[in-house]
């Protein structure tokens, strides 16, 4: 298994005011699939991608990644793996605001040894002819499309996303995942995403619904459809 | 592949054009003040220091009443010296100084011509540079006693004479009303020779090593000159004012400069630090996204820490290119304004730039390397949720309401930006202190000279001067005609006049150097100084204590101006120890005696003679209220009159007038930097709340009511709170300033209008600044609240 969640549990708070968010929550995902996790707000689910991806700390049980525990991992390791093998998109775009498009995106590519081509992510993102704007001269779904490309660059293992469409229109929504669906499918990278919108199980591979800080239902999707066909 | 986020320093400096400029002239300001001060104090050291050997500045003179033949010279140079004729004439001219005009030398105390020509013939003179520019006399114009006339061919700074002491007994030197000249040999040939005064300069063939052994071999020359002629003064170099006094006084500003810049350093490091802060908090979104996809603490420690450096490094490049080239010349100035020294010619200093630049650049590093450090612990989570305190969050103080609602959102403003105002005032506070100086020093020493004049003892005060002869003389025969004719010669019929006796010792105390005490023996029933000694009789014990210390107690009253310098109370005792030799007197302070002029002691006449084993008719001057005309000049040593007494504030006044006006410019540039930075960072970090105001539908007038309002209410609380703390500050400042490196007491004691001035400069200051966080105000995009609300 290429990502691995055992049992995590994690709670906020102490005494009579605890909650507890994550009541053990284990998956397996495969490099290359792209999971959904799905559920309503407070349901835990972006807890759970901040500890997978090592920015929030489980009280119990662990992620492993390609088979290395990221919960052993001291600090500086933990931030070295983050800057290898993982990419972040989050429903508030945040670009730098006083650099370009194609230097946000240069700023995802400084971090790797190896990244992607820039002009070539840029064509793939649709914002090619944009790259020299600044990110408030952009709509909502370019200033996305740019944040996405920051994470890509570097060609991340994994790809982490946290509401992506959350603030974005039905149609400029779609083009994001559609762009995420082609991204995946060209680069192979396994994406893990936050949704609550149900819609978008239909284009995964594996989908992930959470209620209470636990799993409610998990499967494979066998009868994945492209982004394109999805509607909501 | 370079950082991408390097790109955005450019943007980040013209983005922020305002507060990065404002830094970057006061540090430029204060770096190049302070650099220029630093190579022009080390390139005036290195011109003093070498004047000694490249104009051949004298070991000593003695004065005789007549010319030397030349077999007494011969004599005199058979203990290992040659001695120089340097004789000289004093003229009091019209413009009511005197000018001491010598021939020009030379041989020995060679003269630097600063600017014009030597005198060639007879008529011309050149004169002290310093002199002529404090009496505003050209080159080409003609000076005159009336009776005789010189036109000016040129200035000159003589090198025995770096400070203008008339008399090497006075405390300060003046050079306005004493001055020094040169004239040809065909010029100084035409003075009569009952206008000369015979004076003679000596070098030894081989320079003592250290003062110790220089003040033994003194000794023994002035007892052998003793032998030979008769003598009237004696002072080798180390005793000379007139040489020494610049170098003693150099380097005394230098700390306080270095302290002006580092204290500038760490409070605009500090203000770097609060923008910083408020750019974290500005970002911490994307700061939070840069540290989960794998940026680490450092390199944004790194980026966030460039700006200031890369300042700071700006600041300090152009500041030191000022600091060598146009502020020495303001500095020297300066120098010359207070000293006459000789040509000066800037000498790189390394130390200066690493104390204007390393330093600076290092707290600059440090302050702001602790601070990001601290702002960027937090965890990435912790950033993209924007929760970045460190502690729970307090509940909110709570506020009555019957505090009016703009009241209440007012204080609400001002515990948010609490550290930002303690930067305020801390700030402020500095720049008062600078304001309270370069206001008050001038008006300090007008005070002091009004004081000074209704707390004189007298109008006149003489000093005797008893002729060396009657010290250096082996012949006790000699030596006591010598004391006849003085005893004969200093008698008055002058009916105000009253005898006093007077010795002088040193202080011991560690924390200064050591300076002249004046004790003053007193006769009964004085007209002049109203001391009831008859407690002090009782309370008097005269023993000696032990043998090779001179050791006695005895009670006296001291001067006001001793009290307040050294704090001594009733009842305290002081250490006193005569200058080159190692007896010591231990006095018991009874009471003190209301007099500011000069730090001195009073006692009975009959108890300052029996202490220091004089006569019981010994005497050593006299208090009169009318001129005394009848005493032959030569044994009067010194007058003290109202012009002398001035001395000290005059000379101030004269040497750091001008500079005040800087201190005050640079006060009102910190007040400017420091009050736009801050009360912008206010309005940055409210732009949001501001923005949403405006969507509420708040005029930009309440709006500025409401914020700017809150930092005024801050300035003026921190104006007034300031004024009350520097004015203890700078009396202690100013204590330790006199105790340093200056002899006599100034009290620091100003007008309430001095107060008043620097209010209204603050908040005359405060109005320019609010007047552009106002337009600031108007500019906030009513988007900025919707851009941010996540």
């Amino acid at each position: 298994m290429f990502l691995e969640i055992n049992n995590i549990k994690k709670s906020f708070g102490e005494g009579d005011s605890r909650i507890e968010v994550l009541k053990g929550i284990g998956l397996g995902i495969e490099r290359g699939e792209f999971c959904v996790l799905l559920g309503p707000s407070g349901c835990g689910k972006s807890t759970l991608l901040n500890i997978i991806g090592g920015i929030d700390h489980s009280d119990e049980g662990y992620i492993s990644i390609d088979g290395e525990k990221t919960g052993e991992m001291k600090e500086k390791k933990l931030t070295l793996y983050r800057r290898k093998h993982l990419g972040y998109i989050f429903q508030m775009y945040n670009l730098i605001p006083n650099l370009t498009v194609r230097e946000n995106i240069e700023v995802g590519a400084y971090l790797s040894d190896h990244p992607f081509d820039i002009n070539e992510m840029l064509k793939t993102l649709g914002i090619y002819e944009h790259q020299y704007k600044l990110p408030n001269q952009l709509s909502g779904g370019q200033q996305q499309r740019t944040a996405i490309g920051r994470a890509l660059i570097k060609n991340p293992d994994i790809l982490l996303c946290d509401e992506p469409t959350g603030a974005l229109d039905y149609r400029t929504s779609k083009e994001i995942l559609k762009l995420i669906e082609t991204v995946n499918q060209k680069y192979g990278n396994t994406i893990v995403m936050v949704t609550h919108n149900d819609a978008i199980k239909h284009m995964a591979d594996y989908v992930v619904h959470l209620k209470d800080g636990t799993i409610r239902k998990k499967y494979r999707n066998e009868n994945k459809i492209s982004a394109d066909e999805l509607d909501w | 592949m370079k950082n991408p986020l390097n790109k955005r320093f450019i943007r980040e400096l013209k983005q922020e054009a305002g507060k990065y400029l404002v830094i970057f002239i006061l540090l430029v300001t204060i770096i190049g003040f302070v650099s220029g001060f630093l190579v022009a104090d080390g390139s005036m050291r290195i011109t003093y220091d070498g004047s000694f050997e490249k104009y051949n500045i004298e070991d000593g003179y003695f004065d005789v009443s007549k010319e030397m033949t030349e077999n007494q010279k011969a004599a005199v140079e058979e203990n290992d010296v040659a001695v120089y004729e340097n004789y000289y004439v004093e003229q009091n001219l019209t413009n009511e100084s005197t000018l001491r005009i010598f021939q020009n030398r030379t041989d020995v105390d060679k003269a630097c011509l600063m600017e014009g020509a030597f005198p060639a013939k007879a008529g011309e003179i050149a004169i002290d540079r310093m002199y002529a520019d404090n009496n505003k006399i050209q080159i080409g114009d003609t000076i005159s006693t009336g009776s005789r006339k010189w036109r000016v061919t040129g200035y000159v700074a003589l090198s025995d004479y770096s400070a203008l002491f008339s008399n090497n007994n006075d405390t300060m030197f003046d050079a306005v009303k004493f001055g020094v000249a040169v004239v040809a040999a065909e010029e100084f040939e035409t003075f009569r020779t009952k206008e000369l005064n015979y004076r003679y300069s000596w070098v030894y063939d081989t320079k003592p090593a250290n003062e110790t052994k220089e003040n033994n071999i003194a000794e023994d020359l002035m007892k052998s000159i003793g032998k030979v002629v008769t003598l009237e003064a004696f002072v080798p170099q180390y005793q000379n004012q007139s040489i020494h006094f610049t170098g003693n006084d150099m380097g005394s500003d230098k700390a306080m400069m270095e302290m002006l810049l580092y204290i500038v350093v760490v409070i605009l490091a500090f203000v770097f630090g609060s923008t910083i802060s408020n750019t974290i908090t500005r970002e911490a979104n994307t700061i939070g996204t840069l540290r989960a996809s794998g940026y680490t603490r450092c390199e944004l420690v790194r980026h966030y820490l460039v700006l200031p450096l890369i300042v700071t490094i700006a600041g300090a490049a152009v500041g030191n290119v000022l600091g060598y080239t146009v502020m020495p010349n303001i500095v020297k100035n300066m120098y010359y304004g207070s000293y006459s020294l000789t040509k000066y010619e800037t000498i790189l200093n390394a130390d200066a730039f690493f104390r204007t630049t390393v330093i600076p650049l290092v707290a600059m590093l440090v302050i702001n390397l602790l601070i990001l450090s601290y702002k960027l612990t937090l965890s990435p989570l912790q950033f993209l949720r924007r929760d970045l305190r460190r502690r729970k969050a307090k509940r909110a103080i709570r506020l009555g309401n019957r505090i009016s609602f703009f009241a209440r959102f007012r204080l609400r403003i001002i515990f948010q930006n609490r550290s930002n105002y303690l930067m305020l005032f801390i700030g402020i506070l500095f720049a008062n202190l600078l304001l309270l100086f370069g206001m008050g020093l001038p008006v300090v020493l007008e005070h002091y000279q009004e004081n000074i004049q209704q707390n004189m003892f007298s109008k006149y005060q003489y000093m005797l001067n008893v002729p060396t002869s009657i010290l250096s003389s082996d012949s006790k025969v000699k030596s006591l005609l010598s004391m006849m004719e003085f005893s004969y010669g200093v008698e008055t019929d002058n009916e105000t006049a009253e005898k006093f006796s007077a010795y002088s010792l040193n202080t011991t105390d560690d924390i200064c150097d050591s300076e002249e005490i004046l004790l003053y023996g007193i006769v009964d029933d004085s007209k002049y100084i109203s001391i009831d000694f008859a407690d002090l009789a009782a309370e008097s014990d005269t023993e000696k204590q032990g043998t090779s210390n001179q050791e006695l107690t005895n009670s006296v009253y001291v001067s006001s101006a001793y009290a307040d310098k050294y704090q001594l109370k009733p009842g305290d005792t002081v250490n006193l120890k005569e200058k080159y030799k190692d007896d010591t007197y231990q006095f018991q302070v009874s009471g003190i005696y209301p007099y500011i002029g000069t730090l001195c002691i009073f006692m009975p006449q009959e108890q300052l003679n029996r202490i220091f084993d004089m006569e019981d008719d010994y005497f050593a001057g006299y208090f009169a209220d009318t001129e005394i005309t009848d005493i032959n000049t030569k044994y009067i040593g010194s007058v003290v009159d109202l012009e002398a007494l001035t001395k000290v504030s005059r000379q101030l006044d004269v040497s750091m007038g001008n500079m005040m006006y800087l201190v005050d410019g640079f006060a009102i540039l910190i007040f400017i930097v420091l009050i736009y930075l801050l009360s912008k960072l206010v309005i940055e970090k409210n732009a949001q709340s501001i923005s949403m105001t405006k969507i509420l539908g708040y005029s930009n007038g309440e709006i500025g009511r409401l914020y700017i309002f809150a930092t005024s209410l801050m300035v003026v609380l921190s104006l007034l709170v300031t004024i009350v703390v520097d004015y203890f500050l700078i009396v202690w400042l100013f204590r330790v300033m006199m105790l340093k490196s200056m002899s006599g007491w100034i009290q620091f004691e100003i007008d309430k209008s001095v107060y008043i001035h620097m209010f209204i400069t603050g908040i005359l200051t405060y109005a320019v600044v609010a007047l552009m966080e106002f337009r600031k105000i108007q500019k906030v995009p009513m988007d900025e609240a919707l851009k941010n609300a996540e």
